[in-house]
């Protein structure tokens, strides 16, 4: 397979369907990455578009300094962090109510996503970004303009702060990084005086 | 029970998980995991976080590329990477050291081109060479306009100032061009022309000049278009009607019909509308791939209802256009099959001498019935005199009666005096 980097040099050098590979594989993450952080599908898809023809109208300029994945979610992200500009200055915080992002959305779906929400905003960004993108630490500290190490105690934190929100009945979101840590302590702990 | 800090961070186990560690610390963790239970419960924990967030699915869009994107790819093109001066080959680099040589061997060519070239354009009939650059001139005009000059065939010499198609639509013997049927490409099989003829014939025998007129366009083919007869008995009748036969029976019809009677006069008269034909059906594609694209766009809707009812907005002004070309087309197309033939026929008449008188009693009951009509009509005419001058006569009599009374007893008294 093609790699991205390779398909975005044959579309600046003029290749059409070089571009359509590349829509063809990052149509639909590039849609999942908006649908999960915006109201409205319409909207999600529209801003998909408007990626893909910011990257079109940049071509000239790319370079092939990161992986093109990279340099399409900053795109993304810029798109994005406008969008949310645009919300907050024309609707009050109230009406910005959440919407599930499937039509029929099951429970464990607002389970979740209710549970997202929970979680400081850097570390569910960086969460999502790793679980529903797939982008590598490093992808994610340059998105994000943090240091690796950040990203990843960030990411560590927003998952067992997720097991808790996911687990209310047992666990609170607080304790559950250091319950982690002091589970696998004592485990080992524990293992070396038998 | 001691407690020792633990060799493997939970952060990195998460980032085991996550294949972000190198080779080496991979493998520590996997060994390390083998045999830590609390490393187990954390990993199972991590992995559960996973596994519930990834029943958060999205539906994916439609798989069809949406108009935005497209409209940028067509406008943003992106330019063929420029080559670098440095990879650039001039010709003298590509010929090597034989360059001179092949210099002089083009320039020789050249110049034998350009003698023999002369010695054939003295020799050969210059008329056709001016001719053939004459058409070349008159051809390189608009791109549209070549089309059609393409299209046509090559017209054969004049004739005693004639071109074919005059010498044929005066010599009924010469076959013209086959016109192929409306609808088709007829473009492809010579000019279009819009052929149209007058006649006007005088007839001694009119009732069977108008049965031969009907015969003559069944045997041709041909139809009526519109058809009037006028004039009553004792007086000339005439017939003018509009007659269609196909382009290429016109000059036979033309003929049968003229001895129906004395030709009175004639005209015929042909346009040519290929280039406007070309034209029309030009459009006609681009407004057919006009609405075969909007109706993609509309197919795989991706936008806003603003710009979905645009688009059916502009579907149907397309649409409307096509059908409007359409008819247009084939009204062309019609015109340039079937010739139109404008035929008037005039009866010849001449008024007869009544011999034999009407019988008395005929008479008679005539002038009673004369009579009768006369006097309801001289009734109806008072009423209708009454009524409708009736109010302005009173009105008159009333303002005139007092002044016209004085006169009348000053005449009175004068007279008496």
């Amino acid at each position: 397979m093609i790699s991205d980097e390779a398909l975005m040099l044959e579309f600046q050098g003029g290749s059409h369907p070089a571009f359509e590979q590349l829509f063809a594989r990052y149509r639909g993450p590039l849609y999942g990455f908006f649908r999960r952080r915006l109201n409205g599908d319409l909207r999600a898809e529209d801003l998909t578009q408007e990626t893909f023809v910011a990257v079109i109208r940049a071509s000239s300029q790319y370079e092939q300094r990161a992986l093109f994945r990279t340099y399409l979610y900053g795109i993304a992200m810029n798109l994005l962090a406008a969008e949310r500009r645009k919300l907050a200055k024309d609707s009050p915080p109230d009406e910005q109510a959440p919407e599930p992002a499937t039509r029929e959305a099951p429970d464990s779906v607002l389970w979740i996503r209710q549970a997202l929400e929970k979680l400081d905003e850097s570390e569910r960004e960086i969460l999502m970004l790793r679980e529903y993108e797939r982008l590598s630490y490093a992808e994610i500290a340059y998105l994000q303009s943090l240091p690796v190490n950040t990203v990843r105690s960030r990411l560590f934190r927003a998952r067992m702060a997720l097991k808790g929100h996911l687990e209310p009945e047992r666990k609170t979101p607080e304790t559950a990084a250091s319950e982690a840590r002091e589970n696998a302590g004592l485990a080992h702990a524990e293992g070396e005086a038998i | 029970m001691n407690k020792i800090i633990h060799p493997i961070e939970p952060e990195e186990l998460m980032a085991y998980l996550d294949g972000e560690l190198t080779a080496d610390q991979a493998t520590a963790t996997a060994a390390h995991l083998g045999e830590c239970t609390g490393c187990q419960g954390v990993v199972a924990d991590l992995r559960i976080v996973s596994q519930n967030l990834k029943t958060w699915k999205v539906e994916l869009p439609k798989s069809a590329t949406p108009p935005a994107i497209a409209t940028a790819l067509t406008e943003n093109r992106p330019a063929p990477r420029n080559v670098s001066p440095a990879q650039r080959q001039s010709w003298r680099e590509v010929l090597g050291q034989h360059w001179p040589t092949v210099a002089w061997a083009g320039t020789a060519a050249a110049v034998l081109l350009v003698v023999f070239g002369a010695v054939r354009f003295i020799g050969s009939d210059a008329n056709n060479v001016f001719s053939q650059v004459g058409s070349q001139m008159e051809n390189s005009g608009s791109d549209r306009e070549r089309l059609a000059a393409s299209l046509r065939p090559p017209q054969a010499a004049p004739v005693n100032g004639r071109n074919f198609e005059q010498f044929a639509q005066l010599s009924p013997g010469v076959a013209q061009p086959k016109q192929s049927a409306p609808g088709q490409d007829q473009t492809a099989n010579g000019p279009m022309i819009i052929r149209t003829a007058d006649l006007s014939l005088i007839t001694k025998e009119f009732d069977k000049a108008r049965a031969n007129l009907e015969a003559i366009l069944k045997r041709h083919r041909g139809y009526v278009g519109e058809l009037k007869v006028g004039g009553t008995t004792g007086s000339g009748r005439s017939l003018a009607a509009t007659l269609r036969v196909p382009a290429d029976q016109l000059d036979a019809t033309l003929t049968e019909i003229k001895t129906l009677g004395r030709v009175e006069s004639e005209s015929q008269n042909g346009q040519d509308v290929t280039s406007q034909y070309v034209d029309l059906q030009a459009r006609l594609t681009n407004a057919r791939n006009t609405e075969e694209r909007l109706t993609d766009l509309l197919r795989n809707r991706t936008g806003k209802l603003s710009d979905v009812l645009e688009v059916e907005r502009e579907l149907d002004r397309v649409r409307g256009e096509i059908e409007q070309m359409e008819a247009e087309r084939k009204t062309m197309a019609s015109q340039v099959s079937f010739a139109t033939l404008n035929a008037t026929i005039r009866e010849d008449y001449k008024a007869q001498l009544q011999v034999v008188p009407p019988s008395t009693s005929t008479r008679l009951s005539n002038a009673a019935v004369d009579g009768y009509r006369s006097m309801v009509d001289g009734v109806v005419d008072l009423a209708l005199f009454l009524l409708s001058n009736g109010p302005s006569l009173l009105l008159w009599g009333a303002i005139l009666f007092m002044p016209a009374r004085v006169v009348w007893k000053k005449v009175r008294r004068s007279f008496a005096a």
